[in-house]
């Protein structure tokens, strides 16, 4: 697992596992009691839960309290209204996954404006750098999920075939480089495709979305999804039209994981490691709350998962035994290893 | 309602309309529109009297002018304003969506693109690493995919006007012509290859061609520490270095374009570059870590398998003597490089980017203390020296400026104003031209891959 993609500002990627808190500044960390708030695009998805849990634990770790946790049901106006709020309540950090680009950049200006830190998730809005406006950005290498979803869906594709991409149409930085990434990566080994694309502008038109990229492109024959909640909306909308269309996406899920284990549309998933990453925002929190300098652009490699391994990549990211149906596919797919 | 219609008292050499259909203007006009667009353009003034003050042109030139430059386009009227002592002032602003500009850079490890308005603003940037070592067709043709997917995502319906590319090497600026496309000379076996033509042709639009640290010095000082600064200077602390010079408002590009070489300036009989470079420390931690003289890089080489500049960067933050000393000993040397260029050109402002900048305060501080201890006291009295917080988007930023100088200055806006896009003025047709001639004598084909 290696990290190819570059950060917003073209920085080089620093591993997650490589950025520490010394034992002498977690020490004066748990002295100064710091209190941290939390703006998250959603709290109801199951990588926002991973993440929030990662952040929470490690925080608790340095005795930074978590004193709120905002879901912003994805809309950038409540995004702005409790940045620009949290910007003059008693808190001395903000971790945010900024929604959008412009529209939200100002309001995260207002944290460092009013002397907090700020840590960013997946995402700096246009023109936000580091050290003067936040502290890291941490995220998953989505270029790198972009690369796997491609590489994933390949093998399903026909020679000659069409392959649509359905893409977010927020001005979102990761979903972008998803994006760009399976672009790349299908122009460099598979020039025979024809990539289409159909942008849904929020997860309840995903599924319409795709519906009309079919329309548009009967002969479509792959799909890759920027994540899996559009995913499942897509494979909504492939079984109402009657058909059967290899895809691939962002993120097990769990709904996307019982796709996979049934075999029938999603062949493949480029998995993030939400927990993982709640560990090392939490780090980079406290490494900026202590005035160090942790790098601007900390990533985590993405995770392919097929039915090979998608018991334990699911153990992997979820630290939980992996559902019935999985466990039930994996031992239909290698009967020996059944006990 | 026409340019004549609202004229009191008509100016003698009025922007018109034929009535044909096709806008015309006169040529004695132009001086006038272009400096009103350039006093809108860059917020000098915004309302009709402040133009009129600004300008010292009369009213009615002003109201004939004005309505010219809103039916080329390029002028729009925005909000009320306040009223002092009378009907409120309508403001007018640019249009900073009329035209687009596309930006890239390129580095020996990586690419990056951007699509700025016309402010130089960028609307998106992305960085990718990319391989040179297969020749300059596959970077030209993923530079041309990219431009497509981010005109796509962000673009308007507005013609892009200009490329900016930023390249790892001096660019040759030659006398007399002044829109040229040089060879880009950094990358081996790429001297053959019409890079520059190839890239302009794709888009539509010329190219103007700066070195990396110069587009990083202009990004710095219209976006970065320099805002407000009218004289700094930039140092790029990479695996090349390089400077780059703002002189009163002006980037500084020397008689051939290669102002700023001092990496090859010699510190205690050894080039800046073989001091301060960061293959240089890369090599030296990496000694370090071999010999465990350094028992944070030994631990990170064990985990890793390399050693970077950027592990000694954070060695140093965490009390290794080792990393400690080196980063200090090469902020001397740069320091010791600097103190002259800081005596000879009296900047207010020094910005150190690149990699080996970035490695935190220790060599920051090296670099204060050498420029401070061999300066003129005059010289270092306001002299603020800084770290470059714009990574990798300085050059970026800097190469879309470098478009919207040029499409501004005001000789060469004067060629394109009354044709409403700088596409449409001589200079950029001629230059596509060239190009094509170029790219037509050139057949293209496979390339020996050169090695970089």
């Amino acid at each position: 697992m290696s990290i190819t993609g570059l950060g917003p500002h073209g920085e080089r990627a620093v591993p997650a596992n490589q950025v520490t808190v010394s034992e002498a500044d977690a020490e004066v960390a748990r002295h100064r009691r710091f209190s941290v708030a939390i703006v998250l695009h959603t709290t109801v998805s199951d990588w926002a839960k991973e993440e929030l849990a990662g952040m929470v634990m490690t925080l608790g770790r340095y005795a930074a309290a978590v004193v709120e946790v905002v879901d912003c049901g994805f809309d950038a106006d409540e995004q702005v209204a409790a940045l620009n709020r949290l910007a003059n309540e008693p808190v001395d950090a903000v971790v945010s996954i900024p929604i959008g680009s412009d529209s939200v950049a100002e309001a995260h200006r207002a944290i460092p404006a009013a002397g907090k830190k700020l840590i960013l998730l997946d995402n700096a809005p246009i023109g936000m750098l580091p050290g003067a406006d936040y502290v890291s950005v941490v995220s998953a290498d989505n270029f790198g999920l972009g690369q796997i979803g491609a590489q994933l869906l390949s093998p399903h594709a026909p020679k000659g075939g069409t392959v649509g991409i359905l893409a977010y149409g927020v001005d979102f930085f990761a979903t972008h480089e998803r994006e760009i990434a399976f672009r790349k990566w299908m122009g460099a080994h598979r020039p025979d495709l024809t990539l289409v694309r159909g942008k849904f502008p929020d997860v309840s038109r995903a599924e319409v979305t795709t519906a009309g990229l079919f329309e548009r492109h009967p002969e479509i024959a792959g799909l890759f999804a920027v994540w899996d909640v559009p995913a499942i909306a897509a494979a909504a909308a492939i079984r109402s039209a009657g058909r059967t269309i290899p895809m691939t996406t962002v993120d097990l899920g769990n709904e996307v994981a019982a796709e996979l284990a049934n075999g029938e549309l999603i062949k493949g998933i480029a998995a993030q490691l939400p927990f993982d990453q709640g560990i090392a925002a939490g780090v980079a929190t406290i490494l900026g709350l202590l005035g160090r300098e942790p790098p601007p652009w900390i990533a985590l490699p993405g995770l392919a998962v097929t039915t090979d391994n998608m018991v334990e990549a699911y153990q992997v990211i979820w630290r939980a035994p992996a559902p019935a149906d999985l466990i039930k596919a994996r031992r239909i797919r290698i009967p020996n290893a059944t006990p | 309602m026409s340019p004549r219609e609202r004229t009191n008292g008509p100016p003698a050499d009025k922007a018109t309309d034929s009535g044909s259909g096709r806008f015309h203007i006169a040529a004695g006009a132009q001086n006038s529109l272009t400096m009103l667009l350039n006093l809108v353009r860059t917020g000098a003034a915004t309302t009709r009297y402040e133009l009129e003050r600004r300008s010292e042109l009369g009213r009615a030139v002003v109201t004939d002018r004005l309505a010219a430059l809103i039916r080329l386009g390029l002028v729009e009227e925005g909000e009320l304003g306040q009223a002092v002592g009378g009907r409120a002032p309508r403001h007018v602003r640019f249009r900073t969506h009329a035209g687009m500009i596309l930006a890239a850079m390129l580095d020996h490890s990586s690419l990056a693109v951007g699509v700025a308005d016309l402010s130089g603003r960028l609307l998106a940037e992305h960085h990718e690493a990319v391989e040179l070592a297969a020749g300059p067709e596959p970077v030209v043709e993923r530079l041309s995919t990219l431009f497509n997917w981010m005109l796509e995502e962000y673009g308007s319906s507005a013609d892009v006007w200009g490329i900016g590319l930023a390249a790892p090497a001096p660019i040759h600026k030659p006398s007399g012509q002044r829109l040229f496309a040089p060879v880009l000379s950094a990358f081996q076996n790429w001297d053959s290859f019409s890079f520059v033509e190839e890239l302009a042709l794709r888009a539509g639009a010329p190219v103007w061609v700066r070195s990396g640290v110069q587009t990083m010095t202009m990004g710095e000082f219209k976006s970065g520490s320099g805002i407000g600064v009218e004289d700094m200077i930039f140092v790029k602390l990479g695996r090349s270095i390089g400077g780059g010079v703002i002189s009163q408002g002006v980037l500084h590009r020397g008689a051939q374009g290669a102002a700023g070489m001092i990496g090859y300036t010699s510190v205690d009989g050894e080039s800046l570059e073989a001091r301060a470079g960061s293959e240089t420390i890369e090599r030296e931690a990496r000694q370090a870590a071999e010999s465990a003289r350094s028992s944070y890089l030994a631990g990170v080489l064990a985990r890793t398998g390399e050693v970077t500049v950027t592990d000694a960067g954070h060695g140093a933050q965490l009390g290794d003597g080792f990393c400690i000393e080196l980063l200090a000993r090469a902020g001397r040397a740069v320091g010791e490089a600097l103190a002259p260029l800081a005596n000879l050109l009296n900047p207010s402002l020094i910005v150190l980017g690149g990699s080996v900048a970035q490695t935190g305060d220790i060599l920051l501080a090296a670099v204060r203390e050498a420029v401070y201890r061999q300066s003129h006291p005059l010289v270092t009295r306001d002299l603020r020296i800084l770290r470059s917080q714009m990574g990798g988007s300085a050059g970026l930023v800097g190469a879309a400026q470098v478009v919207v100088e040029a499409l501004f200055e005001p000789k060469f806006l004067q060629g394109w104003i009354a044709l409403s896009s700088p596409r449409e003025h001589p200079e950029s047709r001629d230059f596509l031209a060239r190009a094509a001639d170029a790219m037509k004598r050139e057949p293209q084909g496979p390339k020996p891959p050169g090695p970089t």
